[in-house]
């Protein structure tokens, strides 16, 4: 093939699409390669000039239609489980899936772990006790909070009958630490778009990065995107919820209010809560209730909700005593809460938390936000899909009627659910079985080996 | 009550050796049944009802008070018709509480304590319940020995106790009666017993007078004075009544279980038996402490502390014995409403963009919505009061404390 009528194709269809999608020439080499460029010094090197890619299936229209062409998709990994979604079910699942024996990957749309937790500053931990005080949530989650413990600033209020809150720095490098311990591997900047699917069962994911349109295969997948993206994609069924969405702040200098001016002016409005760092809030935000999947709306939500933060302080700061308060930052993530739901082959639902129903293939225990209900069980079938096969969903998109929606979605209740898909994934691996067919009763012996309560 | 009259109904020393061996036999059956039944271990949903509700006295009190028919009046009125024709048969074969009293009389009796010579305060009791039930508030109904006996059971709980002890200490107040003046509850106070009394006299005394006093003289003697007392008392419980509800409540009405008659009249139809506090399932029922004044005192109301009354319980419906609570059907719990919802915005979690969605989620009635509001940010709890009944699981989900942010009130 003629190399400049290629080049001149390329940039035509480029110019046509507007797109600059499948930039899949760079794609190839994975991250363990040593990378050409890669010095020590503080200096750019050209990698290659006068280059094109060779994009033999970019997206061109056809009969005023958007269309992109088949095309081969590089293979970035194969692994046996693969962890979509790096936040707080993400890491724990990885982690668990790992250290039960599998090898793992683990991809994350963000630069960080955490997910909403972190990135979202949603930095309270809390549906992890209940009533009478005892803590539900054990295992890698439990281990999570006992390391930030023992680092410093890290978290606060981990007390009984507090609520305790993490600084979200302290949790990302926790994570880097604890994922590069287990041996995880992993790819930031990554955001899986499509699963693979051959028949009913899921044999990878597609991922869109810089580094172009990348496929990842794996013998059983766990979907831990908060939104059932890889779930959803694969064709298994599942419920679309719209619930409120937010966007979190933190300010500082709260410890510089000039009390004696306060005193006597009006209370300040959304202020927050306290961090580990002195002086500082974190500040949730409830946002209206709209559908979080649709990119238009999280645009609007964005931008009138950081216009909210910005007028909201300066009529702090206007308070007498106030001057000194600022806007420390606003979460780099958007604060969804409910999107899609799987439906599983069980569910997670209030009248068991009301029975205290216990369930044969109990995974995972939930606790109660506020500690003023007892423990309620969590099946195994709730991460399970009844058709699609070799997925597991972790986090706040397992199978869990509305009422229980807004328990699932907490972060420790999120460790306890990504913790038993990891177990559980890696079992299947180990088994040579479908994650539906898993011995349960393996997977809690694993679990129980690795400190998770299972009631 | 004549001295003959009383000698009929007391420690008769003609009764036979057969009925006195007998007699204490029937009654301790009745007293081992009567425990069973508001333990309750004996089977059937309404069988803690059934020992309150053999007295013809509550009952009688609760159809003229109501104007209506509770379903186990039959038992009281089946009781009442036994007792026109053989006088006191109830406190003889039956009365739990006269078994009591019997062993603690045999006590004092033994310690030398006698039967004092005290006016007959019974009849007065009687009729002052029956001329208020006539006005819809039958006085002093919760003096039936039968309700005092069954308010000893209770939920031994932090929260239950002190009305327990109350209530105990009410029928320990009878036995220690009988302790210190052997046969004075029995023959003097106890309405139950003066009641049956009225109905075994009533119509002897009823001919006699039709008759001009010419009838058997011993029968005239006993029935004298009975149409003018009856007048006298009666007539003074319908004028306490009257003068009563002239006077408008003070104090909040408390939040009643499901069924409750309407709030004057509930003080009185009431017996406080507690039969509705122990079949709750969910606990939320309580007598209350003397929180709404001493008209409700040991009445039962409504706290959703921890729980909340059920969507389709009915429970203290079933057991109440005198109609306090009218039976409603299991299928028309949800029309039942209790209360509203009062949300206080001082205290909401949400004020606080604190993450609660405890009353949204826990509503049975799906009747919580939180709504945004554009220009504060915050969520506020909206109650479509079409659905809501005032259940009390928000109230009892709310997460909020000290106060809670929701609250359910009375109507």
């Amino acid at each position: 093939m003629n190399d400049s009528m290629n080049r001149r194709d390329c940039l035509r269809m480029l110019g046509l699409s507007g797109a600059s999608v499948g930039l899949s020439s760079l794609a190839a080499a994975p991250s363990s390669a040593q990378n050409p460029g890669e010095s020590s010094g503080f200096e750019s090197s050209v990698l290659a000039s006068h280059k094109v890619q060779t994009n033999p299936a970019v997206a061109t229209i056809v009969d005023g239609k958007v269309i992109q062409p088949r095309r081969e998709l590089p293979v970035l990994d194969e692994t046996d489980v693969l962890v979509v979604g790096g936040g707080s079910a993400g890491v724990v699942a990885a982690v668990a899936a790992q250290r039960t024996g599998a090898r793992v990957t683990l991809v994350e749309r963000y630069g960080h772990f955490g997910g909403l937790w972190t990135g979202g500053l949603v930095l309270l931990i809390t549906g992890h006790i209940v009533k009478g005080g005892k803590q539900v949530c054990q295992g890698i989650g439990e281990e999570i909070m006992r390391r930030l413990d023992k680092m410093d600033g890290a978290i606060i209020d981990r007390r009984p009958g507090a609520k305790p809150t993490v600084d979200a720095e302290a949790a990302k490098y926790l994570m880097v630490e604890m994922i590069e311990e287990a041996g995880v591997q992993v790819f930031l900047h990554c955001w899986g778009v499509d699963a693979i699917v051959t028949g009913n069962a899921i044999r990878g994911a597609v991922f869109e990065s810089k580094s172009g349109r990348q496929a990842i295969l794996a013998k059983v997948v766990i979907d831990a995107t908060g939104d059932g993206d890889v779930f959803a994609a694969a064709g298994a069924e599942f419920e679309h919820r719209s619930h409120n969405v937010g966007l979190v702040s933190r300010i500082g200098n709260l410890d510089r209010i000039d009390a004696a001016q306060a005193a006597n002016a009006p209370k300040p409005k959304h202020i927050g809560q306290r961090t580990p760092v002195a002086g500082v809030n974190w500040v949730n935000m409830h946002g209206p209730e709209v559908d979080g999947l649709d990119v238009a709306t999280l645009t609007r939500m964005e931008m009138s909700h950081r216009k909210f933060i910005w007028q909201n302080l300066q009529k702090n700061r206007s308070l007498p005593g106030h001057k000194q308060m600022y806007l420390v930052e606003t979460a780099p993530q958007l604060g969804v809460r409910i999107t899609r739901v799987l439906h599983g082959l069980n569910a997670v639902r209030l009248a068991d938390l009301r029975a205290g129903t216990r369930f044969a293939d109990v995974v995972g225990v939930g606790g109660a936000d506020g500690g003023n209900h007892g423990e309620w069980q969590i099946p195994y079938g709730a991460l399970v899909p009844t058709k699609i096969d070799n997925v597991l969903a972790a986090g706040r998109c397992i199978d869990a009627e509305m009422s229980m929606a807004d328990l699932i979605r907490l972060i420790p209740n999120c460790f306890v659910t990504g913790h038993a898909a990891g177990v559980a994934a890696a079992v299947a691996v180990q088994d040579r079985c479908l994650p539906r067919q898993v011995d349960v009763a393996k997977v809690q012996k694993i679990l129980r080996q690795q400190e998770a309560y299972l009631g | 009550m004549n001295r003959q009259a009383e000698a009929k109904a007391f420690p008769n020393p003609a009764r036979t050796r057969e009925q006195r061996r007998r007699r204490p036999l029937a009654r301790g059956v009745c007293l081992i049944l009567a425990v069973l039944a508001l333990w309750p271990l004996l089977p059937g949903s309404f069988t803690p009802a059934l020992v309150p509700a053999l007295s013809p006295f509550v009952t009688i009190g609760t159809i003229l008070a109501t104007r209506s028919l509770h379903f186990l009046a039959w038992l009281g009125l089946a009781v009442g018709l036994i007792v026109l024709i053989r006088r006191r048969f109830f406190c003889h074969w039956a009365c739990p509480v006269g078994l009591c009293l019997d062993g603690a009389g045999r006590l004092g009796r033994r310690l030398g304590r006698r039967r004092p010579r005290r006016p007959h305060l019974g009849p007065w009791i009687v009729l002052a319940a029956l001329g208020g039930a006539c006005l819809g508030h039958p006085l002093l109904l919760w003096l039936d020995p039968l309700a005092r006996f069954a308010g000893v059971f209770g939920p031994w709980n932090q929260h239950a106790r002190p009305a327990v002890v109350i209530s105990a200490a009410g029928f320990l107040a009878i036995v220690a009666l009988g302790l210190f003046w052997p046969g004075l509850w029995c023959s003097r106070i106890c309405p139950l017993g003066a009641f049956q009394d009225l109905l075994f006299l009533l119509p002897r005394s009823c001919r006699s007078w039709l008759r001009g006093k010419t009838g058997n003289p011993q029968e005239a003697e006993a029935s004298a004075p009975l149409p003018r007392r009856m007048l006298l008392g009666a007539v003074a419980g319908a004028s306490w009544v009257g003068a009563v509800s002239l006077v408008r409540p003070t104090r909040p009405r408390p939040l009643r279980p499901p069924g409750a008659v309407d709030e004057p009249a509930f003080t009185g139809v009431c017996t406080r038996c507690g039969n509705c506090v122990r079949a709750c399932p969910s606990g939320v029922i309580e007598r209350d402490p003397g929180r709404h004044g001493w008209a409700t005192l040991l009445t039962p109301v409504l706290h959703f502390r921890v729980d909340y009354c059920r969507e389709d319980c009915v429970r203290c419906t079933e057991v109440c014995p005198t109609g306090a609570l009218g039976r409603i059907p299991a299928a028309k719990k949800a029309d039942v409403r209790l209360g509203v919802p009062r949300v206080d915005m001082d205290v909401c979690l949400l004020a606080e963009d604190r993450e609660c969605s405890a009353c949204k989620s826990r509503c049975p009635y799906d009747a919580i919505r939180y709504v945004f509001s554009a220009t504060d940010y915050t969520l506020t709890p909206r109650i479509d009061m079409e659905k809501c009944t005032g259940c009390g699981a928000c109230e009892a989900a709310c997460p909020a404390a000290p106060r809670k942010a929701i609250v359910i009130c009375p109507l």
